[in-house]
């Protein structure tokens, strides 16, 4: 046998699950493609955000929750290792609403949420003048915003960059630049098929290959009902201080650019940015902000979020092709602090594992 | 603004250097509507700028392969395209329309067929302490010669190409004369270089010019060092001198300006937005965009002609503007005589002839190309080479995985100035070709523009 785990994917998802199997001491090999793959964990908006999450599904909460919690310690560790700031912030977040009748129905949900979790949710609506107290340069034209104290964001690029490096240097084996393009359950383990046919022998397989899981999960029994959904983002040029927390769709980096986000389309897999969609969140963005209508912007960019029916994560476990896993999300920075530290035990099938059946595929039964 | 009043052109052309005027006065003259857009105040592009309000005084400065440039530029002002200067073009859409911002008023603009005539642009020669202040490019120098008049007293200049010696000779006759030439090319350039010596008579017309540079730098006294290497800009605050090996010694010239040149490469930027296919050249060690032979891309809405598309020289833009800007024209139903578009592209094909003789002899040295580690290759994010060493060793294959890992093109220019740099020490790091390696993705806007210009293009 080549390998206990065999993962497919080396972005965030697949990188954090590598780390944590790392530390229970398991031999990890990881596939990843080239240059100008699909990558979401290059186009991501940087978030550890709690807010929206759940909305329908409480254990969906829960586990972001859950996740945002571990934050600190899995970056500590991980700046640690690598001797480099991830620049997290965890002192709360804003949703930012436009209209009175959007803030008034955000406030009735998380309300219903916060009941659902037994009066266990925080979270405070502010109006503008409470607003303005917190964040001194919003713009007048608003109505408010939800305030969670959970909410933070995180230098993403430096988390994906201490990843790859921690994780060779915790003894991963890497092959890059190519596409996995088969995998069989074989009597002793699972064989991948990759590259221009090469052949790889593992006790396990991970799928976390993003949008590649549509094409690869069918052939391991998973129904994998993902589909793309684009977000195009813009950055500004580097600024003073002009926000204190960030929002889920405005954020000041650590560098200082303002990143302004994010659209949600159904086109499939394209991946380019258009004007029709960066003009009307820069409209909302000056919005929010007036100070920011002239500032320069530098750059747009575009990815595709890897969507489920429901916008929740997949984790399952294949029932045709035990051993086989199946990760995968939109919200892998979030995220990616419970992949590390919970997803190994229960893909070990450990008694500390955490109960992940309302994540399971069993919910797409018709 | 809205679909609706989006104005519509036969032909539009971006850039008003040799290429973008010859283009579009061609077209025009056979009746298409043609709107040309430029970043300048007036025509005449980087070769060219400010030609016609140049005061005669300037213009014996700059020379004839300056004041050459007067008739094209007159012929362009005369004709019915439609000009517009100061405009920024910062979104081109695949089916040809593009984006534009003049003093922060945008409009959309669709062209039947769009032809770039954006030009060239300076190779990075990221040596160590190239980031110094008083350090420049030679084309940044000829820049403030012509639009301003204003020289550097007692300049270094330093690396290879035709534009150190015109540049030289225009600083001789300015009167601040350069305090000396330290020069990359060697006696194996030229000695690899003869096997692509031009015979044919016109070319060396062409070289005559550069004897005559030469001879005049001689005369002016000017010191020639060649085959110097091992580059490095001294100064704390301020550059204070170049230092580098000449003839197995380290040599230290003191100046207060520092002027580098290693050739220049085609801007890529506007055809890498467009997905289109670029192809590495070896020779120039640059990429060129993928076409045919009157500049059509891989997208068939666009073509690009001049330096943008191969670097060959003003002559050659010229040319290839004419034949793309008839051909264009001829393409969208305009009377348009065949035998014309034929004879420039036969005059094309014996100008380039010259080109891989001077290509060859100031080839970049390999310490421009792939500089050492502590030289810094991304400015605007400051991202030094050994950075990108480091990046390759954890699997970084790409430029845009160089950008997730540590920012570099993700700057202001989007990479303009670091992006072969980059690709190149990709390439050797993990023994792979610049092809495969590839190049940074470049996404609108191509040039920084505000929040609400951007906003201007909602659709409601």
């Amino acid at each position: 046998m080549e390998s206990e785990y065999a993962i497919v994917g080396g972005g965030i998802v697949g990188l954090s699950l590598a780390y944590g199997l790392l530390d229970l001491g398991k031999r990890v090999i990881i596939f990843d493609e080239g240059d100008l793959a699909f990558r979401a964990s290059r186009g991501n908006f940087g978030l550890v955000w709690v807010q929206g999450k759940g909305l329908k599904q409480p254990a969906y909460a829960r586990w972001s929750r859950g996740s945002a919690a571990l934050w600190g310690d899995y970056a500590a560790e991980l700046e640690e290792a690598t001797g480099q700031s991830l620049a997290l912030q965890q002192d709360g977040g804003y949703g930012y609403h436009l209209t009175d009748e959007a803030l008034e129905q955000e406030i009735k949900d998380y309300t219903w949420l916060k009941e659902q979790l037994g009066g266990n949710y925080p979270f405070e609506a502010l109006r503008p003048n409470e607003l303005r107290r917190e964040e001194p340069n919003v713009g007048t034209d608003i109505a408010g915003a939800v305030y969670h104290p959970e909410d933070g964001h995180v230098n993403s690029l430096r988390l994906f960059q201490a990843l790859a490096s921690e994780v060779r240097r915790k003894g991963a084996r890497f092959v890059p630049k190519v596409t996995v393009t088969n995998v069989v359950q074989q009597p002793d383990g699972f064989q991948l098929t990759y590259g221009k046919s090469n052949h790889h022998l593992s006790q396990k397989v991970i799928l976390s290959a993003g949008l590649g899981a549509m094409t690869l999960g069918p052939l391991l029994g998973f129904k994998a009902p993902i589909r793309p959904q684009r977000g195009q983002v813009m950055i500004t040029e580097k600024l003073p201080k002009l926000m204190n927390r960030p929002s889920d769709t405005l954020r000041q980096v650590d560098e200082g650019g303002v990143q302004i986000g994010a659209s949600a389309e159904e086109v499939g897999l394209d991946d380019r940015e258009t004007p029709g969609a960066l003009a009307k969140l820069a409209k909302d963005a000056i919005r929010v902000y007036p100070a920011l209508a002239n500032v320069k912007t530098v750059r747009s960019w575009s990815a595709l979020r890897i969507m489920s029916p429901d916008g929740l994560p997949i984790y399952q476990e294949s029932l045709t092709c035990p051993g086989a896993f199946l990760v995968t999300c939109h919200s892998g920075i979030t995220l990616s602090a419970a992949h590390a530290r919970l997803l190994p035990q229960w893909m070990e099938g450990q008694a500390n594992a955490p109960d992940l059946t309302p994540f399971s595929e069993d919910r797409f039964d018709v | 603004m809205s679909d609706e009043n989006q104005k519509t052109y036969d032909i539009i052309v971006v850039g008003a250097g040799p290429a973008g005027m010859s283009a579009a006065t061609a077209a025009a003259e056979v009746g298409a509507s043609v709107l040309l857009l430029d970043e300048q105040p007036s025509p005449g592009g980087q070769i060219y700028r400010g030609i016609l309000s140049a005061p005669e005084a300037r213009a014996k400065i700059l020379g004839s392969s300056y004041t050459e440039g007067l008739a094209i530029t007159k012929a362009f002002s005369q004709s019915s395209v439609t000009y517009q200067p100061l405009a920024t073009v910062w979104q081109f859409d695949e089916s040809g329309s593009l984006i534009y911002s003049v003093e922060g008023e945008v409009t959309q603009a669709k062209g039947s067929h769009i032809l770039l005539a954006t030009g060239a642009l300076e190779r990075p020669v990221p040596i160590p302490g190239w980031t110094l202040p008083g350090v420049m490019t030679a084309g940044a120098a000829q820049i403030l010669l012509k639009s301003s008049g204003v020289v550097p007293d007692n300049a270094v200049l330093a690396g290879s190409g035709p534009l150190l010696y015109l540049l030289a000779t225009q600083l001789i006759r300015a009167g601040s004369p350069p305090k000396a030439l330290v020069e990359t090319q060697t006696f194996k350039d030229a000695l690899a270089a003869m096997r692509f010596f031009p015979l044919r008579f016109s070319a060396w017309k062409m070289l005559a010019k550069g004897f005559l540079m030469m001879r005049e730098i001689k005369k002016a006294g000017i010191p020639r060092y060649k085959a110097a290497k091992g580059f490095r800009a001294e100064g704390s605050k301020q550059v204070e001198a170049l230092s580098f090996d000449h003839k197995e010694e380290r040599l230290r010239l003191e100046c207060e300006t520092l002027l580098l040149h290693q050739g220049v490469v085609p801007n890529t930027q506007i055809t890498r937005s467009l997905r289109v296919q670029h192809r590495w050249n070896k020779r120039q060690a640059c990429f060129h965009p993928f076409t045919n032979g009157v500049g059509l891309t891989t997208n068939s809405n666009y073509s690009i002609i001049g330096d943008g598309r191969a670097i060959a020289g003003a002559q050659v833009a010229v040319l290839e503007g004419r034949s793309a800007g008839s051909f264009v024209a001829a393409s969208l139903g305009f009377n348009v005589d065949p035998a014309d578009v034929f004879k420039q592209q036969k005059i094309i094909k014996k100008e380039r002839a010259v080109r891989s003789f001077l290509d060859r002899l100031y080839q970049p040295p390999k310490e421009i190309l792939t500089p050492a580690n502590g030289a810094t290759v991304c400015r605007c994010e400051e991202v030094t080479a050994g950075k990108i060493r480091e990046y390759a060793t954890i699997g970084c294959l790409g430029p845009n995985q160089t950008k997730a890992f540590g920012r570099s093109g993700m700057g202001p220019c989007q990479g303009r100035y670091c992006g072969l740099t980059v690709t190149e020490i990709l390439a050797e790091e993990n023994k792979s070709s610049q092809q495969e390696t590839g190049a940074y993705r470049i996404r609108s806007p191509i040039k920084p523009v505000t929040l609400s210009e951007i906003a201007q293009c909602s659709e409601d």
